[in-house]
């Protein structure tokens, strides 16, 4: 996912940390900031190659049906 | 026809996989989950009417795939397994302390908090698609989100705690639609 650096990876608002982008209101700036976050934390999870066990045991089971 | 739920099946997959780890915070248990909850689904797929929301049942199965196992077994999680793609993106040790951080605030909601906040926010769900998937009303959905965002918010800004993050869905509505035990867990 393309996330804007500009941002870095702070949260935002915090005292001794950047204030929000312009124009954003405090909670759009921290929603925004957190689904980067989640983003850059699970987007991998997601794109992990699936296990060839549980492929095989659908595999296995959609065989089963046409016989 | 056995290949379009079948192939259903194998799409739903990195989602249910999200959904998995959101559940249990782990990832070992999370892939066990994921092939616990597909043994559910193809042993029961003659329950599945074809045309209707493939995603949702699925997602059902598993949260309840998950639910279930809980009540037999307490089982800790690590709330330090995070994601081992969370350090592998090139980011500055700022940067990966405050996600560190994130991640460990994310595994401290409750479950069904997590879960939403998740399918909404990873995957992109609409809340009533989230209601079919999670067996709660559309308000109850978008409730676990606005919390979930609300305690992330506390926490992370490092503003006194109100609790109120760790409010039921009792609170809501009484939309409880799972078993025994879930207010153990969700709460």
């Amino acid at each position: 996912m393309d996330m804007d650096r500009s941002d870095s990876g702070k949260p935002p608002s915090k005292p001794h940390t950047v204030p929000p982008p312009q124009g954003r209101a405090p909670e759009d700036a921290f929603d925004l900031w957190l689904q980067r976050g989640l983003h850059q934390l699970y987007d991998s999870v997601a794109a992990e190659p699936i296990p060839p066990e549980l492929l095989r045991l659908i595999e296995a089971d959609k065989t089963r049906d046409k016989t | 026809m056995p290949n379009e739920f079948h192939g259903q099946l194998i799409t739903l997959l990195p989602r249910l996989r999200v959904q998995a780890l959101a559940l249990t915070r782990n990832r070992a248990a999370a892939e066990d989950l994921v092939q616990d909850a597909v043994a559910n689904a193809l042993a029961a797929q003659n329950s599945f009417t074809p045309g209707t929301n493939f995603a949702a049942w699925m997602h059902r199965i598993l949260r309840n795939r998950f639910i279930s196992t809980l009540r037999k077994q307490r089982e800790t999680t690590d709330i330090e397994d995070l994601p081992a793609g969370a350090f592998a993106v090139s980011a500055t040790h700022e940067d990966r302390l405050i996600l560190k951080e994130l991640g460990q605030a994310v595994n401290r909601l409750p479950a069904d908090q997590r879960e939403a906040l998740f399918m909404v926010v990873l995957q992109g769900m609409s809340y009533e698609d989230v209601a079919e998937a999670t067996g709660c009303a559309v308000g109850t959905a978008k409730s676990r989100v606005f919390r979930a965002r609300r305690q992330l918010q506390t926490w992370l800004m490092g503003e006194e705690s109100t609790g109120q993050g760790r409010t039921s869905d009792a609170q809501d509505g009484r939309e409880r639609r799972a078993g025994v035990g879930e207010h153990n867990l969700f709460a």
